[in-house]
Order: structure tokens, then sequence, then C-alpha cells
């Protein structure tokens, strides 16, 4: 689904992935790890194509079709999703309009029907059951004034609405509390199906608990230094980072 | 009119103890127009004189379509100036209220043109010097009003043509006794060239709470240069809400004097096209400790259109504990779009909670980005986050037809109509 080769980017001139290869097949559930300013978010954001970034090598094949010929809303309308660590704040906007507006664009470039007013109100309350989230926030301003949890809460459910083939989900438990963190794990499980995949970037293990991920990937340095199973996650709870960065400067990396 | 008024401010208000209040009104008023040169100030290439003509009486009006269905029986209509009886209906107005046109009103308002401060300006003198109707609304002590009024001017004028712009002198008196609660809707509309001076005057009494939402969506060809005075007594609460979308070149000059532990916010949207100017100069008098004053004023310029700002807070002698807030916030459509903001502070207590700011600018690029990452193109996530800029000042209108055909008119000033409806 998701063929990277050589990824390399900066930010202002500054190079923040050296060289990244991963390969994400349908059905499969990966995470990348690894400490603060590692370039974990940075990989998601050139992903779905962040102007703030620029790709200076590499290829990135979604599909088979090359991703950065894409703008970043082909990519969103192609299958491509982020659920961001920061969501945005957009006051005027009811979230309701908004997630309206963004299901029937998708709907209209894969020539499905568009959904009016009524009928998306019948769709969408079925999504924010999967959630849990009260339905007052749907006449809100997206996300202005929304609490941290609330905001991924927010993501997940424009996930549920816009049924990506794969998700980026970038730092979904920070500004969650365990209750919401076990519903929103279980909310993206259930999204999850054998022709979609998941690509799960956080700090720490605890998400991985509800979130079973078969591939884990350190990064560090712009770089993935170490590769294994879901073993690795738990011995990075145990023991930290610093022995990967340990072992990756001694020369005995990936 | 005195009927039923016992005491308090309203029977001051109606007192028949000084005949000729409206007299001595018009006669300072006039004396210090015969101080300005006859032609008293280009607009658009055209005169105004001390004396413009009315605008003609159309044959009929048809308000119907300015009708909002929740304020159906408790509004006032007037037509290039005139009552226009046959339109108004104020049948559900509460016991108590008083909602009736100022030519029918005692000779005696005496509160007229003695609120708030400050020097009037020539448009506001020549109102004063002119009118000849308007609207006066009175609430008396404790009442809660749990229906909105309504207070409509519709002008027809003709097109641009040779002379001086027609005008007219809309003059409104509002007044809550103390304890008493409102929501007027004031709206102006129109078609054709003519000049629109309308002057609003406001008491709040103590711990009245008044929310007043004005629109003016005048003709393209028009002027409309408003003045708006309130006073706020100890506790009470004036909420203000005025969106400016219609007229050739616009101002609004509201003063609001704060008395003690008063509230108030004075809340602004421009959304401007083509040629089109919107001028703001607010003042907002924070006169007694322990007021707290909001403003945020919004300005969308496209095309060769331009805004200008200028709020100014006072803060006098020994108001301390003030709270006041104030923001200008602008976002230009086109390279040949204008703005020119300038809030200013004026302090002189020394234990006080003030702060403003000024921004210029185009879109965020990272809310741009936000919308695309979710599928929408470049162009629909600059529409909806130009309709979200201009929008946010709507959702709080508490009369949700009027809500809703405002959102209408931001869709489709914002070319977010495309969209779908979004309202």
């Amino acid at each position: 689904m998701l063929s990277i080769k050589n990824l390399t980017a900066s930010i202002n001139g500054t190079p923040v992935l050296k060289g990244i290869d991963l390969e994400i097949k349908a059905g499969e559930i990966h995470a990348i790890m690894g400490p603060n300013g590692s370039g974990k978010s940075t990989l998601g954001k050139v992903l779905v194509g962040h102007p703030a970034y620029e790709v200076t090598g590499g290829v990135v094949l979604f599909e088979g079709q090359d991703l950065f010929g894409l703008e970043a809303d082909a990519r969103a309308r192609a299958g491509l999703f982020m659920g961001f660590q920061h969501p945005i704040e957009v006051p005027g906007v009811s979230n309701a309009a908004f997630l309206r507006l963004a299901y029937n664009k998708k709907a209209e470039a894969e020539g499905r029907d568009e959904l009016d007013p009524l009928e998306f109100d019948d769709f969408i309350k079925e999504k924010i059951r999967l959630v849990a989230m009260r339905e007052e926030f749907l006449d809100r301003s997206l996300n202005e004034g929304f609490s941290g949890g609330e905001k991924k809460r927010n993501e997940i459910l424009q996930m549920a609405v816009l049924e990506p083939k794969l998700a980026i989900l970038d730092e979904l438990d920070s500004g969650l509390d365990i209750d919401a963190l076990r519903v929103l794990g279980e909310a993206v499980n259930r999204l999850m199906r054998p022709d979609r995949a998941l690509l799960i970037i956080t700090h720490f293990p605890r998400i991985l608990e509800t979130l079973r991920p078969q591939f884990v990937h350190v990064l560090s340095g712009g770089r993935i230094l170490k590769r294994g199973g879901p073993e690795l996650a738990v011995e990075l709870e145990e023991r930290g980072y610093d022995w990967v960065l340990e072992e990756a400067s001694a020369g005995r990396g990936v | 009119m005195t009927a039923g008024v016992e005491s308090g401010p309203l029977s001051e208000l109606l007192a028949s103890a000084r005949p000729g209040g409206w007299e001595a009104l018009r006669d300072a008023a006039e004396s210090r127009l015969a101080h300005r040169d006859a032609d008293l100030a280009p607009l658009g290439g055209r005169t105004l004189r001390t004396a413009p003509p009315a605008i003609p009486p159309p044959a009929s009006a048809d308000a119907q379509p300015y009708v909002h269905p929740e304020m159906m029986a408790t509004r006032q209509v007037f037509v290039n100036g005139f009552h226009a009886s046959h339109a108004s209906c104020a049948t559900a107005l509460p016991a108590g209220v008083r909602f009736f046109p100022i030519s029918t009103a005692s000779e005696a308002c005496r509160l007229l043109g003695t609120l708030g401060e400050g020097a009037p300006d020539l448009f506001e003198d020549l109102n004063s010097a002119r009118f000849t109707e308007g609207a006066v609304i009175l609430v008396p002590q404790n009442l809660r009003v749990g229906i909105p009024l309504h207070l409509l001017f519709l002008n027809h004028a003709p097109a641009a043509g040779e002379g001086s712009l027609p005008a007219v002198f809309p003059r409104v008196l509002v007044a809550l006794d103390r304890g008493a609660e409102l929501e007027l809707v004031e709206e102006h509309h129109g078609e054709g060239a003519y000049l629109s001076c309308p002057v609003v005057e406001i008491r709040v009494g103590e711990g009245a709470v008044l929310r007043h939402e004005r629109i003016q969506r005048e003709g393209a060809e028009a002027f409309h240069f408003g003045a708006l005075r309130a006073e706020v007594a100890q506790g009470g609460q004036y909420h203000s809400r005025t969106l400016s979308f219609g007229a050739r070149v616009s101002r609004q000059r509201p003063r609001l004097h704060l008395a003690e532990g008063a509230e108030a916010s004075l809340d602004g949207l421009a959304l401007l096209g083509g040629t089109q100017v919107a001028d703001t100069q607010s003042f907002i008098h924070h006169a007694a400790p322990h007021a707290t004053s909001r403003q945020l004023h919004k300005c969308v310029v496209d095309g060769q259109a331009r805004a200008i700002f200028n709020g100014s807070i006072r803060v006098a002698p020994g108001a301390q504990q003030t709270d006041a807030h104030q923001q200008s916030r602008n976002l230009l459509l086109s390279a040949t779009a204008k703005v020119d903001t300038r809030p200013q502070l004026e302090i002189y207590a020394d234990d006080v909670k003030c702060s403003h700011g000024a921004a210029v600018g185009q879109l965020d690029p990272d809310e741009l980005f936000y919308l695309q990452s979710r599928g929408l193109s470049p162009e629909d996530a600059r529409n909806l986050l130009t309709y979200g800029f201009a929008a946010d000042l709507l959702a709080r209108i508490p009369v949700a037809s009027l809500r809703r055909s405002l959102r209408h008119l931001v869709l489709a000033r914002t070319q977010a109509a495309s969209l779908g409806d979004l309202a």
C-alpha cells in the first residue's frame, strides 16, 4: 500500500529525514517510535504533504501512485489520512458542516452519492457513538475551544467519516486520559480492515497495548535505527530509547 | 404618551415639564451646522448640503422579505424615513414595553441628545437638526422582554443622478430601566443612491441588559454615516454586534460610557469588496471602576475596498480594576485591498487589566493545510476559512432565522456558497 524508499526531507534547509525506507502492506499495523525530536511527526507530515517540509530525495508510492505527484488534498481524497498531534482550530465553521463537506468532497471524488444534511445527520450520529463524542460538539466550531482530548476525539471522528485506506496517527495518546485512550483505540481498531493499514506514531508504548502493531520501527535523528515486532515495543517500555541509540552509534544498528 | 408611566427614568423621559426639548437639541445642532461650509462634505464626488432633500416616499414598499418569524409581531418598519404603519406590527409586545414611532412621542423626550459624551460630528448634527422620524423603545424596571424587537429601516431611492444626495435621518432612543432586559435587532436595507444618517441613543439602567444586533445592508450606491451613544449605568450590560455589508461608503461611530461594574461588548464585522469603504470610529469610556469591555472588530476586504478602524478606549482616573480587551483582526483577500487599523488605549488608572492587538494578513497556512489534509481543494479551503473568519461573529446571534440568513449572505460574499449549505 505504501512504499517509502530512501526518503530525505528538510525544513528551512535543515535535513530532518535522512533516508527512510518503509513498506506497509494492506492489513498491517506499523508503529514508529522514538525520542522527542527524532523526526517521527515529520515523517507523517511529509507523507501528507505539509508545505513546511521540502522533499529532497527518495520515492514514495501509495497504492502504486507517486505520492509526491499529488497535492495534499488529492492525497487525502486518494485515501491517506493523518490524525494530527495538534489539530488546528477553525472558528466560524461548524464541526458538522465541515465533516459533511469533507465527506462529500471525498464521495464526489470516488463517484459516490453525496449526503444531504438530513442523511448526513443519521450518518454522523452513528460515527459519534463510535468515538463516544457528545452531540453538542457537532454544532461547535471546528476544534475551537476543544480540550486536547476532545481534539483527538475529533480527529478520530474525521477518520471514521473519511474511512481512509492508510491512517497515520500522530501521538494519539497525548492529552487523553486512560478511558478516552481506550475508547479511541478501540474505535480505531473497529475502523481497521484487511484492505486498510495503520501507521502509529508514538513516543510512549502505552497506546500499543490497544492498537497492536505487527511491526515496530525506532526512528531517531531522521533515520530508522531499529526494526522489530511487538516485542520491541515491550523492550522500549522497559528500557527506554537510550540503548537503541547507543547500539546504533556503536555501528550495530539496523 | 405619559399615561401608564409612573416613575423612574421613564417618566423623566416623557415629562411634559420641558416642552421644546427637541427644539433645544435642534437649535444647538443647527447653530453648529451654521458654522460649517454650505457644502458639507464631498461624498464620492457628490456634495451634501445642510438641507438635503428627503427621499420621496415610495408608492408601496414590501417589507415582507425582511420580516423574521421570531419578530413577526414586534416590529416597527420605516421606509425612506417615514413610519410604515401598514408594514409594522407590534401586537406581541409584552405589557409595559413601549415601542413606537418617535413622531408620536411627546415633544419632550428629554433624554434625546443628552446621552454619552464627546462632540457630535457633522452627520450626527445633521440628524439632530433634521430628523423627523425614528423609534422610541422603553422597557420598565425589572421587565425581561422574552421576545426580540425588530427595527427595520428600508430605503428605496432613485439610482445616482445629478444634484445633491437625498437623505434620511432616523433617530432611535432606547431606554431600559433598572433591571430590564431586551434584545433588539436594528437593520438598514436599501437600494439606490442616498445618504442614511441614523443616530441611536441608548440608556441602560442599573443592572439592565441590552443585546443589540445592528445590520447595515444599504444599497451599493448609498452612503451610511451612523452614530451610536450608549450610557451603561452601574452593573448594567450593553452587548452589540455591528455587521456592515452594504453601502459605497459607511461609517460607524459608537461611543460607550461605562459606569461602575458595567459590562460591554462592542463587536464589529465589515465584509467589503469592489471599491467599498467602511470606517469604524469607536470610543469606550471606562468612567468608573470595575467595568469590563470586550471589543472584537473584524474586516474582510477584497477588491480595491478599504477598511478603517480607529478604536479608542479611555480608562478614567480612578477607574481601577478596569478590564478592557480590544482586538482588530483583518483579512486581506486581494493585493489592492487596504486596511488601516489603529487601536488606542488611554489609561489614567494604575490597577487595570487592559490589552489590545491588531492583525492584518492573509489566511493562516496551517489552517489551510489542515483543511486540505481532509481533502478540500486549496480554493475550497480558502473560501471555507474566509467564511469562517467572518461567520465567527454570527455564531452568537440569538435570532435563528436572522443568523441563518446572514450566514447565507456571508457564504455568498466569500465565494463559499459552492461548498454547499454550511449555514
